[in-house]
């Protein structure tokens, strides 16, 4: 079946975002699922991570049980979890393999939404082949129902295929940050390799083969790769379009660029050097020019070693290590649950798929605007429609609206820089940092919005509307769109219409 | 002869399976080498195998009480550009 997709030329970049709290999260250009293999799309198209609609419904977790790593990354601080499967400075709850196998089967059994497991962390899940693999081994045996995936920098990568390839893995993750040891000397300032220590550009060049090489045994098996690039200003910018085609031409089936977040706080390399994360523009440039070459990912949230729930929410704390030792969980059972639960899940979604593709061909018949795309926010706890109250948004789903249809462009977290305190830098108010997060987007769609934020999203030139409640996603933003353009809005340029925060 | 793990380790484990010596254990606060058990590499390795993986700074000594990873020299951050950082962090 093929995702429908309205548009896959990107109209405009992001704009207004002012680094700091405001940055979009990782997510590429659009979702050109209709591009790939059938065999490839059916395994995809009902994944939460790839695919743009299932991750309305369906959701993933992570577990932390793989804390060593076997390179150093200068985007990291092994203080923390590993920054590129998790926002920095982030810490997970370490797990033992039998701790997470129960933690998966308590989380299955009460979302039955969850579908895939993720071991991401918090360091290279292959740099700890006895922890990673005695989880993969138990939940292939004891809860069949559920996807299981890795994320891995590759050196220990070939060696893990043949282990990999024996369970219920769904697909690996391998970052790939260049093909050049030049300019991997300039991000990896060292690997452990063959019991030594091996620095600059000789680290580099090993640990780049052996990407190479894990990806393409991966192929050879039949093991879906996703490969992450981490965007780094003056750094491999310029060099990730080559990255993107060295990957596909050997099999990959999607790119997923994200950008360096850097903060000196966070005491990494990049953080304490003042080496900046790119600009949303940037970003979103570098993501339309290797989506030439490259099926790409917009939807990627980022997620922390240990995050589980749905859209918009982390239900981590229902599931803490006390709490789950109490849980009697009858898996036979809860997997007769959520088979049922998945069918009139996909049921829904093939409805709406339908749907979907209707109203956007009605949208081809329709005179066309020649209004200029807009921006807007969309606050959501999943099922594709507008069903959350702005206070209650940890994050929120940006869409661009223009003559062609409508497309999701990213995830933006309220909170991304500021670890969720309540102030950030200067003082600023939880809601002022939610509010500048939704820098460049003229609307924010939500269930509800409370008066003092009303007040400040209409003064940051971000027009609040509550009137799409439980309204599907699409057609809201479309509708907002429609009623702009008809207000005459949507002539004047973006600059100009756009009040940063 | 043997090396030592300060307070600064992180507790990554990585160091705990690439001792040839089975010296590193976890504990609480951080893992720990058994002084007796640790044979220095000796050999096994030419370099200290723990010292080798291990991504912090300090957080492993040598019989002299010298950290084997000096500061600067796993990540590359010069130790003054360091403490100019911290210290600009902490005048906030
Ligand atoms: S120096 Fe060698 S023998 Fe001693 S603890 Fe480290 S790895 Fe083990
Ligand atoms: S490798 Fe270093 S930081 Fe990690 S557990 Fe061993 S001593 Fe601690």
């Amino acid at each position: 079946m093929q995702l429908p997709v309205l548009n896959d030329t990107p109209a405009h970049a992001e704009h207004g975002a002012k680094g700091g709290c405001a940055a979009s999260s990782c997510g590429t250009t659009e979702n050109q699922m209709d591009t790939l293999p059938d065999s490839i799309r059916e395994k995809v198209q009902n994944h939460p991570c790839y695919s743009e609609d299932a991750h309305h419904y369906f959701a993933r977790m992570h577990v932390a049980v793989a804390p060593a790593c076997n390179i150093q990354c200068h985007y990291c601080n092994r203080k923390y979890d590993c920054a590129n499967e998790s926002r920095p400075g982030v810490v997970s709850e370490l797990l033992t393999p039998d701790q997470a196998v129960k933690k998966t089967m308590a989380v299955a059994a009460n979302i039955p939404q969850m579908t895939v497991l993720g071991i991401a962390g918090p360091g290279d899940p292959l740099a700890n082949p006895e922890r990673t693999f005695e989880t993969f081994r138990r939940l292939s045996q004891e809860a069949p129902d559920i996807k299981l995936c890795v994320s891995t920098n590759g050196l220990a990568l070939p060696d893990a295929v043949e282990e990999l390839s024996k369970h219920n893995i769904d697909h690996v993750t391998i970052t790939i940050n260049c093909v050049d040891p030049e300019v991997g000397a300039k991000i990896y300032p060292w690997i452990f390799w063959k019991n030594k220590r091996i620095k600059g550009i000789k680290g580099a060049k090993i640990l780049i083969e052996q990407q190479q090489k894990g990806l393409e045994m991966l192929i050879a098996k039949g093991i879906l790769v996703k490969v992450n690039s981490v965007m780094i200003p003056g750094v491999n910018d310029k060099h990730l379009a080559e990255v993107s085609k060295a990957v596909k031409s050997k099999g990959a089936f999607l790119h997923n660029v994200m950008p360096l977040i850097s903060e000196a706080e966070h005491g990494t390399f990049y953080g304490v050097m003042g080496q900046r994360g790119p600009t949303p523009d940037e970003l979103q440039d570098l993501q339309d020019s290797c989506s030439g070459d490259m099926n790409m990912m917009r939807h990627c949230r980022q997620c922390r070693a240990d995050a589980v729930g749905m859209l918009g929410e982390d239900r981590g704390d229902e599931f803490t290590l006390d709490k789950i030792e109490d849980m009697e969980i009858d898996y036979q059972a809860a997997m007769e649950k959520r088979a049922v639960i998945h069918q009139a899940i996909q049921a829904e979604m093939d409805s709406k798929r339908l749907e979907k593709a209707e109203k956007a061909q009605q949208l081809k018949q329709e005179p066309k605007l020649t209004t200029r795309p807009v921006l807007m926010a969309v606050a959501t706890s999943g099922q594709g429609v507008i069903n959350l109250h702005f206070g209650h948004a940890k994050e929120f789903l940006i869409y661009e609206a223009s003559p062609d249809g409508v497309r999701f462009i990213s995830h933006r977290k309220a909170d991304q820089y500021c670890g969720g305190d309540t102030t950030c830098g200067d003082g600023e108010s939880t809601l002022q940092v939610t509010i500048r997060a939704l820098a460049g987007c003229e609307a924010v769609l939500c269930s509800k919005v409370g008066y003092e934020p009303w007040e400040m999203l209409e003064a940051a030139g971000i027009a609040p509307n509550g009137e799409h409640a439980m309204e599907p996603i699409e057609e809201a933003v479309m509708a907002v769109y429609k009623e702009m353009a008809a207000a005459g809005k949507l002539d004047a340029t973006p600059e100009a219409a756009r009040a940063t925060a | 002869m043997a090396v030592k793990i300060i307070e600064s380790c992180v507790n990554c484990f990585a160091c705990e399976p690439v001792c040839p010596s089975n010296a590193i254990y976890e504990a609480k606060p951080h893992f720990l080498v058994d002084p007796k058990k640790c044979t220095e590499c000796e050999g096994d390795f030419p370099v200290f195998q723990c010292a080798s993986i291990c991504p912090i700074e300090g957080a492993i000594l040598d019989s002299f009480g010298l950290a084997i990873n000096p500061p600067g020299s796993l990540t590359g951050i010069p130790p003054e550009k360091m403490a100019e950082a911290m210290a600009e962090l902490q005048a906030h």
